[in-house]
């Protein structure tokens, strides 16, 4: 049995290596159709991640008036904070508001020159809402707008709803783009693989008729070029990898510019989850060339 | 050996290639199945060896019913019979040794037993001196030897020797059925299909004439008739 399966494995590389040409074009067909399914994977994170940032963006904003009392201010915010639609609710002093002001604009010397002319502290005081989710949104702020108190000065409702609309949008249309263009890539490689199997079949025609004729398995006949196609993802696999990690390492220092502030590491989510990504991809190509192989196999071994 | 009951085989295209063939080559025996081309003698071989299905009719090789043999029971049954064609079948990138050494490499002979075995079927073909060469370095003989060391390595009660001379001038020719015969004599049955009238001749044994698909004579020591 063993002996047998060395056999297999060495007729296979045997196939690989006689027709050199056909196996690299098979192999650089399967690293694009794994890139692509990479590429829509790198997208799906950066699309989460992006959704997230936005998500942890999400408040509304209730300007309070400056004399404002600081009971009313207490009494405002245990009011809102019973809404059922609110997660929490944080209230930013004048004081409190003008630190995060200085500190997040310390290195505008311009800003910081202004404020120091007007000699006050022009800032209001500000009560931050967050919502329990972004489905209540349109409820709260509709609950907020009504809401009448003497000590609110104005409102601030960004709409993140259609923001975040646009963002699922985009990813989808990116990750409906990059599906059709793996499926292109999938059908294709299952052509390739399949011509591949035939050609070799057709090459070594003369040796498959004489191992019929000496008695050789239908199984000990057609398993080398189901091995071969194992091969070539093995390799095509082997090669997204060398591949992919340098490509994430230059994509890494734009989608850090880009999220700043947020936790976002390709290179880590794919050495972290390396053995789902590429050992999934390896069973999915594996079995589409097993199956293209053996009906490249059935097809045209009866010689 | 072989025993065929009523055996038809029809083509489409050409229609019957044989017509209700009752036939039985007993162990030992050497047959010549002789007639003009195209008279089925090809498709009475490829019937022997499961690679033609039949119509109607029944045959038993060695006691096995092979009339309706599974594909994957086809390879077993080849083991059996040791099988010559006229154009030798040998893998040019090999060399003798090598491509008898195949024979068994794919049915999953040892290698031991491939060390064992192969130098001596290449010498009961005279080629022990030979077992470096390539095919196209040896004369057509030579070669034919070489498809016979490896029709026998699997030590079959049966071959099958499809017009192994035709490609052959008279000298090689007759050491061939030379060879043969010696075969034969250690009790391998031996199927000879030819229509070299003078090899047939000079065998002096048994002869079965075939045309349009029916065997029209069979004589325990015959004679080229058509």
């Amino acid at each position: 049995m063993f002996l047998s399966f060395a056999r297999i494995i060495k007729f296979s590389f045997q196939d690989i290596f006689r027709n050199i040409w056909l196996s690299l074009v098979t192999i650089i067909i399967l690293i694009l159709a794994l890139f692509t399914v990479n590429m829509l994977l790198v997208v799906s994170v950066v699309g989460e991640t992006a959704v997230g940032a936005v998500h942890d963006k999400i408040d509304i904003n209730l300007y309070l008036k400056t004399d404002a009392k600081e009971e009313e201010i207490l009494a405002l915010k245990a009011k809102i904070s019973e809404l059922s639609e609110v997660k929490e609710v944080t209230y930013v002093s004048k004081e409190a508001a003008l630190k995060n002001f200085t500190e997040k604009h310390k290195e505008n010397q311009e800003i910081l020159g202004a404020l120091r002319e007007l000699n006050i502290n022009p800032l209001t005081p500000t009560m931050v809402i967050k919502p329990v989710n972004l489905d209540v949104f349109d409820n709260l702020i509709n609950k907020l707008n009504a809401y009448d108190s003497e000590i609110i000065e104005s409102r601030n409702f960004t709409n993140y709803k259609t923001l975040l609309g646009k963002i699922n949008n985009i990813t989808k249309k990116v990750t409906d783009a990059g599906l059709m263009l793996s499926s292109i890539f999938v059908f294709i490689t299952m052509l390739v693989i399949y011509n591949s199997v035939r050609v070799a079949i057709y090459t070594h025609r003369r040796q498959i008729s004489i191992m019929k004729l000496v008695g050789a398995s239908n199984y000990f006949i057609q398993m080398p070029y189901l091995v071969s196609s194992i091969i070539y993802t093995l390799f095509g696999v082997l090669a997204i990898m060398v591949i992919f990690y340098p490509f994430l390492s230059l994509l890494q220092p734009y989608l850090e510019t880009f999220f700043v502030g947020y936790n976002i590491n390709l290179i880590t989510y794919f050495y972290g989850n390396a053995f789902n990504i590429f050992g999934l991809q390896f069973l999915a190509a594996a079995l589409i060339n097993i199956v293209a192989s053996l009906i490249a196999v059935r097809k045209y071994s009866r010689v | 050996m072989i025993r065929f009951y009523n055996v038809t085989k029809t083509y489409h295209k050409s229609g019957k290639a044989l017509n209700k063939i009752n036939l039985h080559i007993k162990p030992g025996e050497f047959v010549s199945i002789v007639g003009q081309s195209g008279t089925g003698k090809t498709t009475l071989v490829k019937t022997m060896i499961g690679e033609e299905g039949i119509d109607e009719g029944k045959i038993v090789v060695g006691g096995w019913d092979i009339t309706n043999i599974r594909q994957r029971e086809i390879p077993v049954l080849r083991r059996q019979i040791g099988v010559i064609f006229q154009d030798f079948k040998l893998l040019s990138k090999k060399t003798l040794f090598e491509n008898v050494a195949f024979a068994m490499q794919v049915c999953g002979g040892s290698s031991g037993k491939i060390k064992k075995i192969v130098p001596h079927v290449m010498k009961i073909v005279g080629l022990e001196r030979k077992v470096n060469d390539y095919p196209q370095e040896v004369s057509g003989g030579e070669q034919q030897r070489a498809a016979i060391a490896r029709a026998l390595v699997h030590r079959p009660k049966i071959l099958l020797a499809d017009e192994p001379t035709g490609n052959l001038d008279s000298l090689n020719a007759n050491e061939i059925i030379e060879l043969l015969l010696r075969i034969n004599k250690f009790g391998t049955t031996v199927i000879l299909v030819t229509h070299n009238r003078e090899i047939v001749n000079n065998l002096k044994r048994r002869v079965l004439t075939i045309d349009n698909g029916t065997i029209i004579s069979d004589q325990a020591v015959g004679k080229y008739i058509l």
